[in-house]
């Protein structure tokens, strides 16, 4: 296999974003090109979830293609719910690495808010077990409050916990620009003042409102080249070194233990080993924290800390900015937004730009090795990428 | 009529699933519907569950008790749960009955309630 | 005789009790003080509210224009019954509530802006404007209408809002939907929230100054990007990238 390198990354912000959805993807897609050097596409991996769905455009990579006058070049959409994202990247990922392609560019872009919020979360929904699952009204919030419940049980997580990952999150996002929330949020503000459970309700108890992502428009690129391409440039090296993709049972119910993630276990062991590092070398991670308790979760099953640990290191601080494994600098799905079929793309935006050192004030210090892990479904479809910069 | 939830027994191998798939995730060996069909038992313990208030649009309440149940034989489903103060580890009780509207179909499912 | 036709168009005011102040603590921490705007406040209050006049996005704009209308009668004694209430963080503006008290037994709610965004500052005012007509006019109901798809989602959805669609409502003659004493009672505790009395250095600071807003919302440089995050509140990220791409700025 050859190797592979990130020499091109852009976003949008991930916002409300009023444009047609094949532009906003297009405007990533722009920003990556400029800083790439234009160079010559051979293909197109174009992530989103929702476009037939919510706005009425099937085929985007097509559309997308033609918008960015990279024709004659390969297209293709994928499609693999909150997980599109890095499951383009793996697909970029594999047309380099098997000599196919010299240089392939993943955009992942989603408009969510074009339909109210009812829609979208159904339109979410639609992600569950359609007999097992959706006709009770299950939605994602739902299973993850009862996952919650049950890691609570276990584990003694508590909502104070839940509500320190939040508070990290939109504290980092006050630092980029193109996060979704700049709200500063203190723990006092959402679980201890008379007025907490008005300003925090409950969503699916015991989540909370500030325990939720947002939902977003935006989108995220990154353009994928052999070495050859790369060692041209005259930029940092970040090398994708490991993939990694599992999948579990569709229903939540069937899994053996319902407080493990294996998906992810499996994804992030694959995504290291391939990478020929350990969890202990990595120096920043971005993890799907959709939720506020997915982020602990992810942090012990990818082995930054031992199952049932994740949130006694997030007390010690160790998530933090400043801490000894800086999770999700760019405020993370919780603040930076989830745009679902971006947001694994826009994660490995996050990792190129903290490994080149240009995440300005959020930047982690000397941080080489970078990880992400992009969550699908409930767990059910994990992608997880491994990126080290290489002196 | 008494109404059920079914799980599909594997031919081969005898292991029980719920919810319905094509192959047997024991044996794997089981080719397209080679499974017999088991009532469910009704009753067991409920693992977890939430009281979600944001609602997918065909549901006009409040809000919907949701959790999770280790039947009497181990199989484990998601259902409605009609108890007002629920806690985990709990024995509840199942009917099939409506569980959602959608147009003019109507959803059957399993709803718990307290013993 | 100038005079004399002043008494004329100038509408008889009925008395109408003071509204104590309250606050409460926001999601980021900060305190919230909701009290009464003098009428003297008012030409302070135009000044901030006029920016918002040019954002079209959440009808911004539609909500601006009337309400600036509605504080100018105010101010000026062309509106009858008029009350105004003021939500500051700080000392800083953050929201502005208006209503009117109709009879005894009906009071109408005029508008709701928010010049911070998010973090329920909008709806906490709301909540404190109809806290307002219900348990200090002790009036019987409110007569509400929505101008926005957020208002429509915090009024009529989260409070339940009876139909009173008989009744044009003063702002554009649209059905106009009602918030009851025992729909009030309902929600209290849970959206109707904030304490009492206000600690007196808090209401001394706010009373001392009206500071002109922070972050108001601010029209879109770029038409097409109405976008709701607060520090891209324009679509100005993708402007930046605009520009940048065609080379205007590095």
């Amino acid at each position: 296999m050859r190797e592979v390198y990130a020499i091109g990354v852009g976003i949008t912000s991930f916002t409300r974003l009023e444009y047609p959805l094949s532009e906003i993807a297009a405007y990533s897609g722009m920003m990556a090109m400029k800083e790439a050097g234009f160079p010559n596409i051979a293909h197109l991996y174009v992530a989103n979830m929702g476009g037939c769905a919510l706005n009425h455009q099937a085929g985007l990579a097509s559309a997308v293609v033609d918008s960015m006058s990279l024709t004659p070049a390969g297209a293709t959409t994928i499609e693999n719910g909150p997980a599109s994202g890095a499951s383009a990247i793996l697909q970029g990922f594999l047309g380099i690495a098997s000599g196919m392609y010299e240089t392939a560019m993943v955009i992942g872009a989603e408009r969510m808010r074009e339909v109210d919020n009812l829609e979208s979360t159904e339109f979410v929904a639609s992600l569950t077990h359609p007999l097992a699952e959706y006709i009770y009204g299950v939605t994602l919030p739902s299973l993850a409050g009862m996952f919650t419940r049950l890691y609570m049980e276990k584990y003694g997580v508590t909502s104070r916990h839940l509500a320190m990952v939040a508070v990290k999150n939109h504290a980092n996002a006050m630092d980029n620009f193109f996060a979704h929330l700049h709200e500063p949020i203190t723990v006092a503000g959402i679980l201890d003042s008379p007025e907490a459970m008005t300003n925090n309700p409950y969503v699916a108890d015991p989540l909370r409102f500030y325990d939720c992502c947002p939902v977003s428009d935006g989108s995220a690129c990154v353009i994928l080249a052999s070495a050859e391409v790369a060692k041209k440039m005259n930029k940092p090296l970040i090398r994708l070194a490991g993939v990694g993709q599992a999948t579990d049972t569709h229903a939540v119910q069937e899994r053996e233990e319902p407080t493990d993630l294996l998906a992810v276990r499996r994804a992030a062991a694959q995504a290291m080993q391939m990478a020929g590092i350990k969890p202990g070398d990595v120096h920043v991670a971005e993890l799907h924290d959709a939720f506020t308790i997915l982020e602990i979760v992810e942090s012990e099953e990818v082995g930054f800390f031992k199952k049932g640990e994740g949130h006694l290191a997030l007390e010690r601080g160790e998530t933090s900015l400043t801490g000894k494994i800086p999770i999700n600098t760019s405020g993370g799905l919780k603040a930076k937004g989830h745009p679902v079929g971006a947001t694994g793309v826009g994660q490995a935006h996050e990792i190129v730009l903290q490994l080149r050192g240009e995440a300005g004030k959020r930047q982690v210090k000397n941080a080489r090795v970078g990880f992400t892990c992009n969550f699908g479904g409930f767990g059910n479809n994990v992608v997880c990428l491994t990126f080290i910069r290489e002196e | 009529m008494e109404m059920n939830l079914y799980g599909y027994k594997c031919k081969k191998c005898g292991q029980l699933h719920y919810p319905y798939r094509m192959v047997c995730k024991k044996c794997k060996r089981n080719a397209h519907n080679e499974f017999d069909l088991v009532p469910l038992p009704k009753n067991g313990k409920l693992l977890t569950f939430t009281h979600l208030y944001t609602l997918p649009a065909d549901f006009e309440v409040a809000k919907l008790t949701l959790g999770i149940v280790e039947l009497e034989n181990g199989i484990r489903v998601t259902g409605q749960v009609s108890i007002q103060n629920p806690h985990m580890g709990m024995q509840v009780k199942g009917k099939i009955e409506a569980v959602r509207q959608e147009g003019y179909d109507t959803n059957y499912g399993i709803v718990f309630y307290e013993v | 005789m100038a005079v004399d036709l002043e008494k004329i168009l100038r509408p008889v005011e009925h008395p109408m009790p003071p509204f104590e102040p309250k606050y409460m603590t926001l999601a980021g921490g900060e305190d919230m003080i909701i009290r009464q705007a003098k009428r003297e406040e008012i030409p302070e209050l135009l000044a901030y509210v006029e920016p918002l006049l040019h954002v079209e996005r959440d009808y911004y704009d539609v909500v601006t224009a009337r309400l600036y209308s509605e504080l100018l009668a105010y101010y000026r004694y062309r509106v009858q019954d008029e009350y105004v209430l003021v939500a500051q963080i700080d000392g800083e503006l953050a929201a502005i509530v208006n209503g009117r008290r109709m009879n005894a037994d009906v009071g109408m709610s005029y508008h709701t802006l928010a010049l911070r965004r998010g973090l329920r500052v909008g709806a906490h005012a709301f909540a404190t404007k109809m806290e307002y007509h219900i348990d200090t006019m002790r009036q019987k109901e409110v007569l509400v209408v929505a101008e926005s798809p957020i208002g429509f989602r915090r009024w009529m959805i989260e409070y339940k809002l009876e139909k009173r669609f008989e009744i044009p409502h003063e702002l554009g003659g649209v059905p106009s939907w009602a918030l009851t004493k025992e729909l009030f009672d309902r929600a209290r505790g849970s959206l109707i929230v904030g304490r009492r009395p206000v600690p007196d250095h808090l209401l001394k600071k706010a009373e001392a100054a009206i500071i002109p807003p922070s972050d108001p919302p601010t029209p879109p440089e770029d038409t097409l990007a109405a976008t709701r995050a607060k520090y891209d509140s324009t679509g100005t990220a993708l402007m930046l990238q605009r520009r940048k791409l065609t080379g205007k700025e590095e």
